[in-house]
């Protein structure tokens, strides 16, 4: 306090009071400048600046940029952009755009033709700001509006490109669709790129990729006439077209994927367990993308949402599944790992498990017997896998669950890919406030309980055990081209890490996975071909909330909802695998008699073509070999 | 530290508190004007937006004017530190818009620490000043450590690059150092140093910003860029006349012939509605409140109230006299928004918290009778 009462004594108040005078006259001197300078603009020049505005014709207009297009693996275009022809209007102080919209439909309806209700347009308008009416018309309403066209004051066709999915419904959640630009997106959106009207992506690879298949859009100065259209350009900054993006989807795998699902709810994937790379990635039922270019109709949309099978959403990646027996390979690692047993162990089975006062059935009610790990797999029995469960504890069993990437999404390049759940005692503490029973470990050993996978990770565990326990991240996009062909961006394989794994388990598990298709009594013995040798495992799991006990189980599954989902899992060929499938079929029965055989038209498919290559190639061989011979 | 005095009430400067909520009124009809044609009908107006800022803004005003000045000024540094490393942060974190990076995302707002630092650096140098007085005019090398005060945000916020706000903290300077006094030999060496550096300087600009200089003496130079900018911007101001086109009605506004309109160039949107009658009642408001500012700085009862008041009211002068010269095409175009009016969160807390500062100093000038 006494420094502040010493420094008061030093300034002496009002000892800037000389410095007001001239402060006073700089600020007097530079606020008049500006009103004289503002009395000259408007009062003195007034007049003919607002004969310059009058005429002031000159608009900046927006270049739409192209966007990139997508193509598959083998380069085929999967994505392509067509002119879209808009009509818009232009209303000033003489227009109203209810009349014209009125006149437009009494035209249309000469021909039989209807105009159809824009979500975007609300009917509001200001003077001469253009509002579209409607878009991606076709060529008969667009041949009406041109012939009336003097009827049509202030209207203007404009071409804008929209996105062609050439595939529909096949590839529609992979690729995804665009739409306009929302308000949240625009609030959100501080890179400041995007204006009102812009298209971009809102689902999918359009969707994650957006960015750089958006490209730049461009800016136009234009001289106007009275009715609103360009007559003049005064100098323009060009679009510049989005980038092209190259899949790892191999289209004919993924139409064999689409066809072997047929209308049934479910999923596939295909991978390439040598690296990652997404073959192939089906969702059913889906959606027909291309609806969603001119605008989609609330009609249509509410169809689509209000659909109780779901078409939007992508169960490839957001699909939860009780993984069922698929799940056991999983089991069978961690308990040869942790030295709890060998391959020669056997257990018991007579049908039933007993823990506590609780029973646990096997599949095969009359039991496998003596059993042991390789034909506990082939055969797929669950009491074995029961007591390796009660064994390992749920901990352990989630420890070697996270390690094969279950849990957690694997950032597949993609928006909404959901991780699955693989619970642990202290999840369950935490999220259900009451600690974990051993009974739930019983379940979870058999992939049943509170466990959920998506079909991508199924696929992911398959194709890393099949390659010898590397785990990778799924891959969609292989690189980004510019739109003159040059290659702007390869995305690189990416190692998510190695299964903490000896060589030998793997090739212990692997094994046993090549006798369920291969050995007889497999439950997956319908894949069983010459060309490759294919390991793999069937799963039926059960849907959550189906009681354990048997009676009330068949009462409850008469209901379709509660069906079982059926799932198979493998990769080809056994030893050196080249693709990892995992087919996920819901409400659909039985792994082995349902989802086996989408998987195998997929790999006869992926085979065949093989096959057809090799052969090919084989008679160029003789041929050259054939010309050299005198 | 927070009194309630009952005099803070009684002697609480109302001249000053109206003049504000008018003048960002004011604003707020010409956000809503220079908004009302976005064809967009999505997007969360600009106007309510604002609101929510101004509100801010008052609540900024508030904790400015309840708390003690010298207190605050007892922690200058600090918060002159903190600001410093708020510009840090855009640089590391920061967004890019249309080419410059100056915002930092908090909470859900984007906000730039550049705006804050404008009034930083004035606490930062009255607490330098106010700790070093000499009741004598200072030399150069007493101007030593205040210079290092202002370069350092000044070459951060170059790199970002905003050529406007570099400027209002280098004029802020110059202006707090006329306030306390520069002996005249120092005033000749450092004018003459001035003149020899300018062409150095240059070199230092980006190409965008040689272009704005060099467009602002010929507009015609680059008509699709700032030189469309200057043009548009004097037609709109013109065809207002004496009276205006009315509220609402401006073509060119409407038009959008300016883009971001709402930002720098929306002078140009309030006089082209309300004409050379509107533009002098602004003119005279402006005139009002930074007359007011400087009879609170040299009529404050203490050294470092003076000098925070005159830096607040310098700093509201520069932007006016800056921002509007440039809208009628008599300086260059240099990214300055104008206090109160133009659209823009960080700026109107900024200045609303800065004027609760002034109000501070105001009312106190009752209490502390030495």
């Amino acid at each position: 306090m006494q420094e502040i009462h010493d420094r008061l004594d030093r300034y002496e108040p009002g000892q800037f009071k000389n410095k007001f005078k001239i402060l006073f006259v700089i600020v007097s001197i530079a606020l008049t400048l500006i009103v004289m300078r503002l009395w000259y603009l408007q009062v003195i020049k007034g007049n003919e600046l607002r004969q310059r505005s009058e005429n002031n014709s000159v608009r900046l207009r927006k270049i739409k940029s192209m966007r990139g297009l997508v193509l598959d693996t083998g380069r085929q275009v999967l994505v392509d952009n067509q002119p879209s022809f808009d009509l818009v209007f232009v209303p000033n102080r003489t227009r109203d755009a209810n009349t014209i919209i009125e006149k437009i439909r009494t035209l249309y309806v000469k021909r039989s033709l209807t105009l159809s209700s824009l979500s975007s347009f609300t009917g509001k308008v200001k003077p001469l700001v253009p509002v579209t009416i409607e878009r991606n018309i076709s060529m008969e309403k667009l041949a009406v509006v041109e012939t009336h066209a003097l009827e049509l004051p202030g209207v203007v066709v404009e071409v804008t490109p929209v996105r062609q999915y050439l595939n529909g419904k096949m590839t529609a959640q992979v690729i995804g669709f665009t739409g306009e630009v929302s308000r949240e997106e625009l609030d959100y959106d501080i890179s400041d790129l995007l204006t009102p009207g812009d298209i971009i992506g809102k689902f999918g690879i359009e969707k994650f990729l957006d960015a750089h298949l958006r490209g730049k859009n461009g800016a136009e100065q234009v001289e106007v006439n009275v009715a609103g259209k360009a007559v003049r350009s005064l100098g323009r900054i060009q679009s510049e077209p989005g980038d092209n993006v190259v899949l790892s989807i191999d289209l004919a795998l993924q139409e064999e994927a689409w066809k072997a699902l047929g209308d049934r709810p479910g999923a596939v994937v295909v991978l390439d367990p040598r690296n990652g790379a997404v073959l192939a990635l089906v969702s059913s039922p889906s959606f027909d993308p291309n609806l969603f270019n001119g605008g989609i109709s609330s009609d249509d949309w509410e169809k689509l949402t209000g659909n109780r099978r779901h078409p939007m959403e992508n169960r490839s990646i957001s699909g939860q599944y009780p993984p069922g027996s698929t799940y056991k390979p999983i089991i069978a690692a961690a308990a040869l790992e942790e030295g709890l047993i060998t391959p020669e162990t056997t257990f018991y089975c007579n049908g039933t498990f007993e823990l506590g006062n609780r029973i646990f059935r096997c599949w095969n009610a009359k039991g496998h017997g003596h059993i042991s790990l390789h034909r506990a797999i082939v055969e797929s029995c669950d009491v074995y896998f029961y007591n390796l469960g009660k064994l390992l504890g749920v901990d352990k069993i989630a420890a070697y669950a996270q390690a094969f990437g279950l849990g957690a999404p694997l950032g597949i390049d993609l928006t909404r890919e959901k991780g699955g759940l693989i619970p642990t005692k202290q999840w369950k503490l935490s999220r259900m406030k009451e600690p974990w029973q051993q009974g739930e470990t019983i379940s979870i050993s058999i992939g049943q309980g509170f466990n959920l996978v998506t079909p991508l990770q199924l696929a992911n565990i398959y194709a890393t055990l099949g390659n010898g326990g590397t785990l990778y991240r799924p891959r969609l996009v292989k690189q980004l081209e510019s739109s003159s062909g040059l290659v702007v961006k390869e995305y690189e394989t990416e190692k998510l890490g190695v299964l903490p794994l000896s060589p030998q388990t793997v090739q212990i598990i692997n094994k046993a996975l090549w006798g369920v298709v291969n050995e007889k009594g497999g439950t997956g013995y319908i894949l069983k071909r010459k060309e490759a040798d294919v390991a793999g495992k069937t799963g039926t799991s059960q849907v959550i909330g189906l009681p354990q006990d048997a009676k009330a189980r068949k009462a409850k599954r008469v209901s379709a909802d509660f069906q079982d989902h059926a799932l198979f899992a493998c990769f080809a060929p056994y030893g050196n695998p080249e693709i990892a499938v995992a087919v996920i079929l819901e409400n659909a029965g039985h792994g082995g008699t349902a989802a086996a055989p989408v998987a195998r038209k997929i790999i006869d498919a992926y085979f065949a073509r093989k096959h057809t290559i090799q052969s090919r190639l084989q008679g160029i061989a003789d041929d050259e070999g054939g010309t050299r011979k005198p | 530290m927070i009194k309630l005095d009952r005099r803070l009430i009684l002697n609480f400067d109302w001249t000053l508190f109206i003049l504000i909520i008018l003048l960002s009124g004011i604003g707020l009809l010409n956000i809503y004007s220079a908004g009302f044609s976005l064809t967009d009908f999505h997007r969360t107006p600009l106007y309510v937006k604002q609101i929510q800022w101004i509100l801010i803004g008052v609540a900024g005003m508030a904790c400015a004017f309840f708390m003690d000045y010298r207190f605050i000024a007892r922690h200058a540094y600090i918060i002159y530190g903190i600001s410093i490393l708020l510009l840090l942060v855009v640089f590391t974190a920061g967004y890019t818009t249309r080419g410059s990076q100056r915002w930092v995302a908090i909470g859900g707002f984007t906000f730039q620490p550049s705006e804050l630092v404008k009034l930083t650096i004035i606490l930062a140098l009255a607490k330098y000043f106010d700790r070093h007085q000499l009741g004598r005019n200072c030399r150069l090398r007493d101007l030593f450590p205040p210079f290092l005060i202002v370069i350092l945000p000044f070459l951060f916020i170059l790199k970002q690059p905003d050529l406007g706000t570099g400027l209002i903290l280098l004029i802020l300077f110059l202006s707090i150092i006329f306030f306390v006094g520069l002996d005249w030999k120092s005033l000749l060496i450092a004018a003459v140093s001035g003149v020899i550096l300018a062409p150095i300087s240059w070199h230092l600009l980006k190409d965008y910003q040689k272009g704005r200089i060099l467009t602002f003496f010929n507009p015609e130079r680059d008509p699709l860029g700032s030189g469309y900018h200057i043009i548009q911007s004097m037609i709109a101001v013109g065809s207002g006349g004496l009276l205006g086109k009315g509220f609402l009605k401006g073509s060119q506004t409407q038009l959008k012939f300016l883009p971001e309109q709402q930002t720098d160039f929306i002078f140009s949107v309030f006089a082209e509605e309300w004409g050379f009658i509107g533009g002098l009642i602004l003119m005279i408001m402006f005139l009002l409140l930074i007359l007011w500012g400087l009879k609170i700085s040299i009529h404050s009862k203490d050294y470092l109230g003076a000098i925070v008041a005159f830096g607040i009211t310098s700093l509201i002068f520069w932007e006016v006299f800056i921002n509007i010269g440039m809208v009628l095409g008599i300086l260059p175009v240099v990214g300055i928004p104008l206090p109160f009016l133009s659209y823009g969160g960080s700026a109107m807390v900024v200045l609303m918290t800065a004027v609760g500062l002034l109000m501070n100093i105001s009312v106190r000038r009752f209490i502390l009778q030495s």
